[in-house]
C-alpha cells in the first residue's frame, strides 16, 4: 500500500509548488506507469480522498496510464513490460511493483539477451503537469 | 495568467519530510571499494542502537548491497500506510535494495541506481531517528552527489580509509569534494591498520591533519570480523575487537548525539 505514501507525496509537493509561486492550482495531470502495476482506480480514489482541504481540492485532476518503454543500450531494441524475454514470478512482479528499476534484475533484452537496458517511460507514478493560476 | 510546471519530482519533498524526523544523517564513505565501509557502517549503527540511540542503516551501495547480509535481514519489507517498514535487527532499522532483489544481480544503466536510492529514501518509514547511518557506495557519482545535496543541515560524513596510498589518495578526493560541497566531516577513520601505519605523517593521520579534521581512530585488522560476517548477525560483529575499537573511536560523537536533541552533535 505504498501508493498511499506516493499520492500523499504528490499532494504535498503540488501544494508546496502552489505556495511558493503564490498561485491557485487549476489542474494536475498524473501518469501511472505500467511497471509499478498500480490499480489506477485506487490511485484516483486516493487522490479524491486526500485532496480534501488541500490546494488540490478545486483543481481538475486527471490520471492516465502510461505504457512502459524499455530500451536496450546494447542492440537498440525498444520493448515494454508485456514483451519480456521470459516469464517472471509473482515475487519478481512484486519486486518491480515496489522498485521498478529491478526489472533489470529479472529480465533481459528480448532481442539480444543482454541485461544492459534502461527504462525510458512508464516506471511509476509521476506528476506530468501542474497548471497554476499565478 | 496560467503557469505550467512539468517534471515535478515529488520524491524530493517526501525525502525532506522523512529526514526531518532524523536528527543526524551520517554518511560513511571512502570513495574506494574494499576498505570496510559496509562493515563500519553496520557496526556503527549497531553500536548507536546499543548505546540507546534510535538508529537506522540505509544501504546506499545499490550495485553491491551488503547491509541486509550483515544484519541477517531477509524478505520484502512490509508495506504500511506511511510507507515501507524497515525490518529491525539488533535495534537497528535496516533498509537495503537487497531486501527486494534477494541476492539477484542488479545491473543498472544510466540513472537506475539513483532512481532506486530516491525511491527507497522517499518510501522508507524510518519514524523518528537519532541517527541514520548511510553505507555509501564506492565512487563519487550520482549517489554521493544526491546524498551530499540533501536539503538538510544535519548531514555529516565519516571518511573511512585503509592506510595505504591507493586508499588514502581516493579518500583525499572525497574529502576535497566534501569540503567544496560544504558537508561537515566528522573525521577520518583508519581501518585495517597495522602498527607501523599508525605513526605521525602516515595514512589516515596525515589525511586528517591535511584537512584539519579529527582522526577518529585507527581500527585494527581483525580476522574475527570475517567469522562474524559469516554468522550474519550484528551481535556477533559487535563482539569483535574491531567493533570495540570502533566504539571507542565514536564514543564521544555518539554520546554527544544522545545528550541533546536541540543542540545536536557536531
Amino acid at each position: 500500500m505504498h501508493e498511499l505514501s506516493l499520492v500523499q507525496g504528490i499532494i504535498d509537493a503540488v501544494g508546496e509548488t502552489a505556495s511558493e509561486k503564490g498561485g491557485r492550482v487549476l489542474s494536475v495531470k498524473i501518469g501511472v506507469g505500467e511497471l509499478a502495476q498500480f490499480d489506477i482506480n485506487l490511485v484516483r480514489g486516493l487522490l479524491n480522498d486526500l485532496k480534501k482541504g488541500t490546494s488540490l481540492e478545486g483543481a481538475r485532476i486527471t490520471v492516465e496510464p502510461e505504457k512502459s518503454k524499455v530500451k536496450c543500450l546494447s542492440c537498440g531494441k525498444v520493448w515494454n513490460f508485456q514483451e519480456l524475454a521470459g516469464p517472471i514470478s509473482s515475487d519478481e512482479r512484486e519486486m518491480i511493483h515496489l522498485l521498478p528499476e529491478l526489472l533489470n534484475s529479472c529480465s533481459r533484452c528480448p532481442s539480444c539477451s543482454k541485461s544492459y537496458f534502461e527504462i525510458e517511460e512508464g516506471r511509476s507514478v509521476r506528476v506530468i503537469e501542474v497548471v497554476l493560476d499565478a | 495568467m496560467p503557469e505550467s510546471e512539468s517534471g515535478l519530482d515529488f520524491r524530493r519533498g517526501m525525502i525532506d519530510r522523512r529526514l526531518a524526523r532524523t536528527r543526524r544523517v551520517l554518511l560513511v564513505m571512502s570513495g574506494k571499494g574494499g576498505v570496510g565501509k559496509s562493515v563500519v557502517s553496520a557496526a556503527l549503527a549497531g553500536i548507536a542502537a546499543a548505546s540507546g540511540l534510535k538508529a537506522g542503516l540505509m544501504d546506499a551501495d545499490i550495485y553491491g548491497p551488503s547491509s541486509a547480509l550483515l544484519f541477517g535481514a531477509k524478505g520484502l519489507p512490509a508495506e504500511g500506510e506511511s510507507g515501507l517498514v524497515p525490518p529491525v535487527l539488533g535495534g537497528v532499522k535496516v533498509m537495503s535494495v537487497d531486501l527486494f532483489a534477494s541476492g539477484r544481480p542488479i545491473p543498472l544503466a544510466g540513472s537506475g541506481a539513483n532512481e532506486i536510492l530516491l525511491e527507497l529514501l522517499a518510501l522508507t518509514d524510518w519514524g523518528n531517528l537519532d541517527c541514520l547511518v548511510v553505507d555509501m557506495p564506492p565512487a563519487t557519482g550520482d549517489i554521493m552527489l544526491t546524498l551530499t545535496s540533501l536539503r538538510k543541515d544535519d548531514v555529516r560524513a565519516v571518511v573511512v580509509t585503509m592506510p595505504d596510498r591507493l586508499s588514502t589518495s581516493v579518500a583525499h578526493r572525497v574529502l576535497e569534494l566534501l569540503k567544496s560541497g560544504g558537508v561537515t566531516t566528522v573525521g577520518v577513520l583508519g581501518n585495517m591498520v597495522r602498527g607501523s601505519a599508525k605513526g605521525k605523517g602516515t595514512g589516515p593521520r596525515k589525511l586528517a591533519e591535511e584537512f584539519g579534521v579529527p582522526l577518529l581512530g585507527q581500527l585494527p585488522y581483525d580476522p574475527s570480523v570475517s567469522r562474524a560476517v559469516e554468522r550474519g548477525n550484528i551481535e556477533s560483529l559487535l563482539q569483535t575487537k574491531f567493533a570495540r575499537a570502533l566504539r571507542r573511536s565514536m564514543d564521544v560523537y555518539l554520546s554527544g548525539m544522545g545528550r541533546s536533541s536541540s543542540r545536536g552533535a557536531g
